[in-house]
């Protein structure tokens, strides 16, 4: 497996999974022309990355600006899959991070924190 | 022409249009309006979070437009028109998008639409985490939860309506209140 690095658009985040800390990241904004297509890549790389992981903390930053209806369907996906491998006994944490102003931001973390009874998932405003 | 066009401009303005775009949608438009959009929110010290609101509707009703003409290849050309139009009245925001639409689809659409007008706050939440578990319907290219987006960032129920245009095709319009 190698390191996934795509680099940021006006509309697609910056992925940045990196094998060597296990300290992962999506940051920037996520309303992509085809949402399923941007994430298609991103989503073979998590589930044959989660087939290796053991008992190394795994920590997944998710610092979006803007997302839009279908990036967070996908998200839910992507949440769904760390919910479960959770539930199997893997270590990973999702960091939600929001700007402290931005209440909306910190409401989606929240909505999406209810559904996911294994996976610990972080609210953290940015300081 | 130019005296046409100063007309239009004042017709706008007394509606409290601020910005409106028609014609083909397309994923440009939605990168290169969006940003214009907000740094035109900012500029008029619209506070952040209506900001993000007014920004994300006209994502959602411009992606929409898109990805049912995407949808409906036959028509392609003519479906992807649309019109987009964000103006302020009485200290509020509207945000109205219109494109066409195929008359065999309007009772589906105008159904889901009349179900979210009836949901409370938190009945609109509640159906929008429902339906993002569930997988999308094939052939969208969208998630299917643009409207309910929507309808979650609206002050006031949802507005719509259809107008024939022809056996075949309707006009479309959708307006949320911010």
């Amino acid at each position: 497996m190698e390191n996934l690095y795509i680099m940021k658009t006006k509309s697609t985040p910056e992925i940045n999974f990196d094998l060597s800390t296990h300290n992962h990241s999506i940051r920037g904004e996520s309303y992509p022309e085809n949402t399923f297509t941007f994430y298609d890549p991103i989503f073979q790389w998590i589930e044959n990355y989660i087939e290796t992981l053991e008992q190394q903390e795994v920590i997944f930053t998710i610092e979006l600006i803007y997302f839009n209806s279908s990036s967070s369907k996908v998200l839910m996906d992507m949440f769904d899959i760390f919910d479960e491998a959770s539930k199997e006994g893997k270590n990973i944490t999702v960091n939600w991070i929001h700007d402290e102003e931005d209440e909306a931001l910190q409401e989606y973390g929240e909505e999406f924190k209810e559904d996911l009874p294994h996976l610990t998932f972080i609210i953290k405003s940015k300081v | 022409m130019l005296k046409n066009l100063n007309k239009f401009k004042q017709i706008l303005d007394e509606e409290g249009i601020i910005f409106t775009f028609c014609g083909p949608m397309s994923h440009d438009i939605v990168v290169g309006l969006g940003s214009t959009l907000r740094n035109k929110l900012e500029e008029d010290e619209v506070s952040r979070a209506v900001s993000a609101k007014i920004f994300s509707i006209f994502v959602e009703q411009v992606q929409n437009v898109i990805n049912y003409s995407k949808v409906n290849d036959s028509m392609n050309d003519e479906m992807s028109l649309g019109i987009v139009i964000i103006g302020k009245k009485d200290d509020k925001f509207f945000i109205s998008g219109g494109n066409n639409i195929a008359n065999n689809q309007i009772e589906e659409l105008q159904n889901n639409l009349i179900q979210l007008q009836q949901m409370n706050q938190e009945e609109l939440k509640q159906f929008y985490k429902h339906k993002r578990k569930e997988c999308s319907p094939i052939n969208s290219k969208g998630a299917g939860i643009g409207f309910i987006e929507m309808a979650r960032k609206s002050s006031e129920p949802i507005e719509f309506n259809f107008e024939n245009i022809d056996s075949y095709k309707s006009f479309f319009t959708i307006t949320i209140i911010v």
